[in-house]
């Protein structure tokens, strides 16, 4: 550890973060910009070179308690899959295998098969819309078809945080002594604004939701006891009490019927994104047959923006590299300064971010934005 | 040819015609012509102006920085992807898709900034006043405090200091650097104090700060970050491409492959005997009343 102690220890804590550094060699450089600066944590101009040796520790492994292979298997929590097929298990019991390690009772099956097939198609929705535009660039169907499920968020397709809405509400009941009507009511009062409340005008006139719910409900009667639907629906009535004629929506219905499935809303809103890309590579099919609809295939700078679309700062000379010399910087000095620049940006110049504001609930989950 | 919109709305970012592109009402081509460059670009279309020389210099300094950084989420992620040999921007666009929450969380640290800048403003406090209630109230919290600590530099992002100091340097420093620094330096007294290993600043604490200064609001720090990565990523799935094994599971690698039988673990349920349909119903029932599965619910 002689030499080491000079060029591996860290300035700041005068230690050797990973004895793993001994046993390397080290690079004498030249200093380079700031690299020599002495306030900088580690020696930059005497580093190891080389990549990091194997410890002891045991070597990669993939740890999965899903699924595992052999030469001659693949198990699924448990289960053989081609026993399982051969055995006249399908692809809904699979996705009760896979998401819960558990064979459903026929009737569950029957449940999920009715949401898949419904769920399925949306016409020209977001995520068929994104895989046609990605399709028009000739791109693979699989690329454009996984590009749908990128579509599917906090507001389009919301199975996960509004499936988390409804068993929060629904917790308060035995949690908090309230009655189901008024969680439902207490449900209504702090989300109906929400992105992912799921119950509005936009299926007024269309039964489907009312009919899946339905169809769950009389399917499972007397299987097993349902929780989440009938708090729908008292969250349906609160809504109406409160809104007037609104109902729940295809997305609200099914995330209710999949958690009475005992999905979780995560795998409700993975199960749905995957099954609406079926129909994006329906759409991207559709795409690329009717090209001759549409002169052929987009070719990178092809598609105009018409000038009476635009809204942004008006044409201007583009000044010379001289004049350059004479702008100023972006920095604000001061937290006034800051606020100032912040608003401005914010009021003038859409697509720069700034009119973003962003919900910091916990800094290890992804971030969601909101529009102010 | 026709070269009608896909879908028809107003945009403050650009528009175009035949005869040109005009970006933040600079036509492109001008632009070009008249020697600015791409950095100067990602100016024009995230500020709706022409930076600085120093500033330019700054996002060169810090584009070229951050694009190449090995074996990250997603490196792995476009590695990963292109062993089914789809096509490149499958496995490119995956790459970038892997940042998030703790993957370069570029917008959380800008928002973070934001939160105890406001503050400032608000309760007349300074900035390094309202770094140190930040560090507090993560730390009381048991919070992660964002643009500090990385997994594999673990004497710091070999990265990070270097660009406050270019900051300084060449002088791009405004009230997220002050901010920045201070919040380092409480983290580390705090750290220190209560006995606690060291954690050092990370990349996204050196970089978005540095982007901040430059301008960027928190979103667009985020973009440039991510698609900058989502460059040396598309290397990394061409070199898996034309020079590595399709699958990553041959055993006529002198390594192991990362998709090698071997290297699965699995943890999950006992092989067990699967039903026949005729013994199915009384045999799921029984499943649902033991209600074993639901410890392995995810």
């Amino acid at each position: 550890m002689g030499d080491l102690k000079d060029i591996a220890v860290n300035r700041m804590t005068g230690k050797v973060c990973d004895e793993r550094i001994a046993t390397m060699k080290h690079a004498k450089r030249r200093v380079i910009g700031n690299l020599g600066n002495p306030n900088l944590l580690f020696d930059y101009t005497n580093r190891e070179i080389g990549t990091l040796p194997d410890d002891n520790r045991a070597h990669f492994k993939w740890v999965s308690e899903v699924a595992y292979k052999n030469i001659h298997r693949i198990v699924t929590r448990g289960y053989d899959t081609t026993e399982l097929v051969e055995a006249g298990y399908g692809v809904c019991d699979v996705l009760f295998i896979d998401f819960q390690a558990r064979i459903p009772l026929v009737e569950e099956k029957k449940v999920l098969d009715y949401i898949l097939l419904v769920g399925l198609e949306d016409g020209l929705s977001n995520p068929a819309l994104v895989a046609r535009l990605v399709a028009r660039g000739k791109s693979y169907l699989t690329q454009a078809a996984g590009a749908s499920v990128f579509a599917f968020g906090e507001a389009y397709g919301a199975f996960k945080n509004f499936g988390y809405m409804l068993e929060k509400y629904y917790n308060k009941i035995a949690e908090e002594g309230l009655s189901a009507a008024d969680a439902a009511a207490l449900c209504v009062k702090e989300c109906y604004h929400e992105d992912h409340f799921g119950i509005d005008s936009k299926y007024v006139k269309d039964p489907t939701p009312k009919d899946l719910m339905a169809y769950a409900e009389k399917a499972l009667a007397g299987k097993k006891e349902l929780k989440y639907i009938p708090f729908l629906k008292e969250v349906v009535k609160a809504a109406q009490a409160e809104i007037g004629y609104v109902e729940a929506d295809f997305m609200a219905a099914a995330t209710a019927a999949m958690m009475d499935l005992d999905f979780t809303p995560d795998a409700a809103w993975c199960i749905m994104g995957v099954t609406r890309a079926f129909s994006a590579g329906a759409h991207v099919c559709e795409e690329i047959e009717r090209e001759c609809e549409r002169e052929g295939f987009d070719t990178y700078g092809k598609t105009l923006t018409p000038k009476e679309w635009y809204d942004g700062p008006t044409d201007r000379p583009v000044p010379s590299l001289a004049e350059r010399g004479e702008f100023k910087g972006g920095q604000a000095q001061t937290p006034e300064e800051w606020k100032k620049m912040w608003d401005r940006k914010a009021k003038e110049l859409s697509g720069s971010g700034f009119a973003i504001d962003f919900v910091l609930d916990d800094a290890r989950k992804v971030v969601h934005g909101k529009k102010k | 040819m026709d070269r009608k919109p896909l879908i028809q709305r107003k945009t403050g970012i650009s528009y175009k015609t035949e005869e040109k592109t005009v970006l933040r009402g600079f036509d492109v081509r001008e632009l070009a012509n008249a020697g600015y460059t791409f950095i100067d670009g990602l100016y024009i279309l995230f500020q709706g102006r022409i930076p600085a020389e120093n500033e330019r210099a700054m996002l060169d300094y810090e584009v070229a920085e951050f694009l190449e950084h090995s074996m990250s989420p997603s490196a792995a992620a476009a590695i990963g992807v292109m062993n089914g040999h789809p096509m490149l921007p499958a496995a490119v666009g995956a790459s970038i898709a892997t940042f998030g929450g703790a993957h370069g969380p570029g917008a959380q640290h800008g928002y973070m900034m934001k939160k105890y800048l406001d503050r400032a403003v608000l309760e007349h406090k300074t900035v390094e006043q309202v770094a140190v209630e930040c560090v507090d109230e993560y730390m009381d919290a048991g919070r992660a405090v964002m643009g500090m600590g990385q997994p594999q530099h673990l004497d710091g992002d070999p990265r990070a200091e270097p660009t406050h100091l270019k900051q300084e340097e060449i002088g791009v420093v405004g009230v997220y650097l002050k901010f920045q620094r201070a919040l380092e330096k409480r983290f580390y007294a705090r750290r220190f104090a209560e006995g606690r290993s060291y954690v050092a600043v990370n990349m996204i604490g050196a970089g978005n700060t540095a982007l901040s200064d430059m301008g960027f609001s928190p979103n667009a720090a985020w973009t440039i970050g991510c698609v900058t990565r989502g460059y040396s990523c598309s290397c990394h799935a061409l070199f898996t491409l034309k020079k590595g094994r399709a699958w990553g599971a041959s055993r006529n690698e002198p390594m192991v492959q990362m998709l090698d039988l071997s290297m699965i673990k699995y943890i999950g349920p006992e092989d067990r005997e699967v039903p026949l349909q005729s013994e199915r119903e009384a045999y799921a029932m029984n499943e649902l009343k033991t209600g074993e599965f639901k410890k392995w619910v995810i």
